[in-house]
């Protein structure tokens, strides 16, 4: 022990930040590929949930662009659940195992476990999108018309910046909250999926309450990749793509340095009221 | 038999109650349980005006509607059961001492599931409600067929109840994110059960899946219970009469009896052998 | 930063609101007041309390986790409560009968993990898991998965995670709790050698059991509601009790009432019952050997015999009930009554 080998001092900075999201995606990459059940869970029967949606438009004999409305909505559906379940309320059972404390005490970033939840947990919500997007698109005969597949991009990569950024402005409120934040993730489900228009245009909202839900960054997201994606998208859309990324951008800038402030600001006030140590089953 | 039905309901009904209700004030608490079940039919709502323009009188629309109300009933219990093996093994770590304790485990898991009925209940009958005040669901309640319904509903919440059993004691072996299996399940099942849209809609080679599924014959008569003959406006079921439907559903009843209780056997001893009483998941 | 102490607190004090408390009922309970320690750097410094007396609450402020109420605090010279982003690099703790990591991964991944948190090189992590794990005797579970472990394995690999950071300042919360005699040991000697080869490092170890921080600490403050009541070495707070005389006494079962009277006989300054198997145990702390008449007196006055007597020298323990009034099982049942009564 008297050696206890160094080579090199201990990383600190962006390095830090970057080997801490290695390390806290490991455990959930490996436990991915030691349990394999997830697959059946995270896949196939979320399938069948989306599928039930495009049966509804079927009975009620929805022009056929609304089923691909369905498909990219039950693939999203994979994004807001990792960013409430894996990253969100994740903290709280960090909590109750005792780790919390522990990434608290290093001297790493919490915005780093954050991400590296999220990025350990992107398999299966990536595989989930994936199967959701190809199996429907196969099994619905869904005809795409991409317009620019350079705004796509664009919308894709702001929607998930705002929208993890968005996630870790909740996780900080978890880490407050004891068994609530169980309750509350619950909550926060379904309603996200109506109110964001998961499977239908937020154009039916009207102006007023569509652009009070484009608060949630999915909602716009949602809305500008379905102009880009389908034939029919443009004539159902809520505002135009430009102005939807423009509204995307403020979003992801604003919900990031919110999401930094927040936990920061959590942070201090959980190590106040001792809320990082207790546990409330 | 009586003492341990007594010992292994009441405490977890309780329980259960306990801890779907006491982590917050009772507004927050209903607001919490309507939130989701409300949402939800928000969702079918809005699909339905997006794209049909025969608005509430067609019978499609009460179709939907209704269907989706009563199956907040299977998503409630079918998540209440597997969230309580879930509570009870990884959240307060007690499923061990439950397990020893001279109960029965399928009895046990009905108890739990009986707050998440309670507060599903609270949830139905507000959808009911809204349906019928904002949403324009043709209800009358002197058309209703009363102790049909409640016969029916009854019926059905016991076949419900075992398929909570099976889902719960499924939970028992299930080591990574074990929280969505109930829910899962149950969104899954909406596909097969002719909830939201008549079965004759699904192609042929799936919908035998949906005549199995008690689902199917139960909210048919909850249907025909509350909406008279205007439910008969769907070919899939309209051959059978009422009495049919009761018949077949007891039948399925019986036999969703038996796998609950033949798969609670087989789960059980799966998680005793692989050490899953006390397992922890987190990861 | 290296001339400082290794800890400083002045007047640290903690209090913690009651959630839910009732009108009438305290609203808040104070778990540390007035707290001054310093602790140089290369000391092995202990905090001896039965349980609830603050000790964990003082480790929580120290290691960022927990604000003080009232008071400062310092490790390695840096303000915890201002400054926690220079603290955590310096600190690791490890608490007893927790676990941590995930039971999913093996232990030589968990230990990785925790390294990455500290930005250790993956090439310097796994030497140094290597070489810990060896010195522990864990090398050959380095493969097991953390849940498959035994309690005493899995704390050892959690003693590993707080010592692979080779931090300055080492935090042990009653690391031997709830483990068998040997892996207690096992534990003991690991942080010894440690100290030893690590010359400059410190740790703060709290314990109850005071032959751990007889055996390990150089110096030991003795804790009781939040209070520290004395501190210093272990060999001059037991010297503190050199002029008294202390006498071990077995007698047969005594009746309720009786202890009372004896805490009234001339010279006699306290007296410590524990009611075993069909016997009674005495402490007896006398300000003189002559005192001991009258005890033996009383006892037979009351119909007890005695089974055996023995004159020895003073612990930890007795220190504790000069201080306190009571011991350590005793000071901790009327904290728990206290805490009951709100």
């Amino acid at each position: 022990m008297s050696t206890l080998i160094t080579t090199r001092p201990p990383d600190r900075g962006w390095r830090l930040f970057v080997r801490t999201i290695v390390a806290r995606a490991y455990p959930r990459v490996i436990g991915q590929q030691r349990e394999k059940a997830w697959i059946f869970f995270e896949t196939f029967l979320p399938f069948l949930a989306t599928v039930g949606y495009i049966y509804v438009y079927r009975a009620i004999q929805a022009p056929e662009d609304y089923i691909g409305f369905v498909v990219m909505g039950g693939a999203m559906t994979a994004f807001w659940l990792n960013v409430i379940w894996a990253m969100a309320s994740q903290l709280y059972w960090e909590k109750e195992s005792g780790n919390l404390a522990l990434y608290i005490m290093a001297p790493n970033s919490l915005m780093a476990i954050l991400l590296g939840m999220a990025l350990g947990g992107m398999l299966a919500t990536c595989l989930r999108a994936l199967v959701i997007t190809v199996l429907g698109t196969l099994l619905f005969g869904i005809s795409f018309a991409v317009s620019s597949y350079f705004q796509l991009f664009a919308v894709f990569v702001l929607t998930m910046a705002a929208l993890y950024g968005l996630g870790m402005l909740l996780a900080s409120l978890f880490l407050l909250w004891g068994r609530e934040a169980w309750q509350i993730a619950t909550a926060l489900q379904e309603p996200v999926y109506f109110i964001s228009g998961f499977y239908f245009p937020v154009k039916s909202f009207g102006f007023a309450v569509a652009l009070a839900a484009s608060v949630l960054p999915l909602t716009l997201g949602m809305d500008a990749m379905r102009q880009l994606v389908f034939a029919s998208g443009p004539s159902l859309g809520f505002l135009s793509v430009e102005v939807e990324i423009a509204i995307l951008s403020v979003l992801a800038v604003v919900f990031i340095a919110a999401a930094k402030f927040w936990l920061d600001f959590m942070e201090r006030k959980a190590i106040e009221e001792g809320t990082l140590t207790d546990r409330r089953r | 038999m009586f003492k341990t039905f007594s010992r292994s309901f009441f405490p977890a009904a309780w329980l259960g109650w306990q801890i779907e209700s006491n982590w917050t004030d009772p507004f927050l608490f209903l607001a919490f349980s309507i939130a989701k079940p409300i949402a939800s039919v928000l969702i079918l709502v809005f699909m339905y005006n997006a794209v049909s323009q025969a608005g509430p009188d067609s019978p499609i629309y009460s179709y939907i509607y209704l269907g989706n109300a009563f199956y907040i009933y299977v998503t409630e219990v079918m998540a209440g059961a597997s969230f309580s093996i879930l509570d009870d093994r990884e959240r307060y770590r007690s499923l061990k001492y439950i397990y020893i304790a001279p109960v029965s485990i399928p009895i046990y898991l009905f108890g739990r599931a009986v707050a998440r009925f309670t507060t599903g209940t609270i949830a139905v009958v507000i959808t009911l409600v809204a349906g019928v005040l904002f949403f324009g669901v043709p209800f009358n309640p002197l058309g209703v067929d009363w102790p049909m319904f409640f016969a029916a509903l009854a019926l059905g919440i016991v076949c419900l109840a075992f398929m909570g059993i099976i889902i719960g004691s499924w939970t028992l072996i299930i080591r990574t994110e074990p929280w969505f299996v109930g829910e899962a399940t149950a969104a899954a099942l909406y596909l097969f059960s002719g909830a939201v849209f008549p079965l004759s809609i699904l192609p042929v080679w799936l919908q035998p899946v949906g005549f199995l599924l008690p689902m199917t014959y139960w909210l048919e008569l909850i249907r025909r219970a509350l909406l008279g003959p205007g439910a008969a406006a769907f070919p899939t079921l309209s051959a059978f009469s009422n009495a049919e439907l009761f018949g077949i559903l007891m039948l399925i009843a019986v036999g969703f009896g038996i796998v609950a209780f033949v798969a609670y056997r087989y789960f059980d001893r799966r998680a005793r052998e692989e050490g899953m009483i006390d397992a922890q998941s987190n990861f | 930063m290296s001339d400082q102490p290794a800890i400083k607190t002045e007047n640290l004090g903690r209090i913690y609101k009651i959630r839910g408390a009732k009108k009438g009922e305290a609203r808040q309970r104070v778990a540390l007041a007035d707290v001054n320690l310093e602790v140089p750097r290369g000391e092995f410094f202990g905090l001896l309390g039965p349980n609830g007396a603050g000790k964990t609450t003082l480790i929580k402020i120290l290691t960022t986790l927990l604000a003080p109420s009232t008071g400062r605090a310092f490790v390695a010279g840096y303000d915890v409560a201002r400054q926690p982003q220079e603290v955590r690099p310096r600190i690791n703790m490890v608490s007893g009968g927790e676990s941590s990591g995930y039971g999913l991964l093996t232990v030589r991944e968990n230990l990785w993990m925790f390294g990455q948190f500290y930005g250790l090189d993956t090439k310097t992590t796994y030497a140094r898991i290597d070489e810990l794990l060896q010195i522990v005797g864990l090398a050959d579970r380095a493969r097991t998965k953390t849940s498959d472990l035994s309690t005493g394995l899995r704390q050892k690999m959690n003693i590993v995670r707080g010592f692979l950071t080779d931090p300055e300042v080492i935090f042990l919360d009653e690391p031997t709790l709830g483990l068998d005699v040997g892996a207690s040991r096992d534990i003991r000697h690991f942080v010894r050698r440690w100290m030893d080869d690590r010359p400059g490092r410190t740790v703060l170890l709290t314990t109850h059991y005071m032959v751990e921080a007889d055996e390990l600490c150089d110096r030991v403050a003795i804790i009781n509601n939040g209070r520290v009541l004395a501190c210093d070495s272990p060999a001059n707070l037991k010297r503190r009790l050199q002029r008294e005389a202390i006498f071990k006494l077995e007698v047969s079962p005594l009746r309720n009432g009786v202890l009372a009277a004896f805490e009234q006989l001339p010279g006699v300054r306290k007296v410590v019952h524990s009611p075993q198997d069909g016997r009674s145990e005495l402490d007896l702390i006398l300000e003189a050997d002559e005192a001991l008449g009258g005890v033996v007196t009383a006892l037979n006055t009351h119909g007890a015999h005695i089974l055996n007597l023995q004159k020895r020298e003073p612990t930890l323990e007795d220190v504790f009930v000069d201080l306190v009034g009571m011991s350590m099982t005793e000071a901790e049942k009327a904290g728990e009554q206290e805490l009951m009564g709100g």
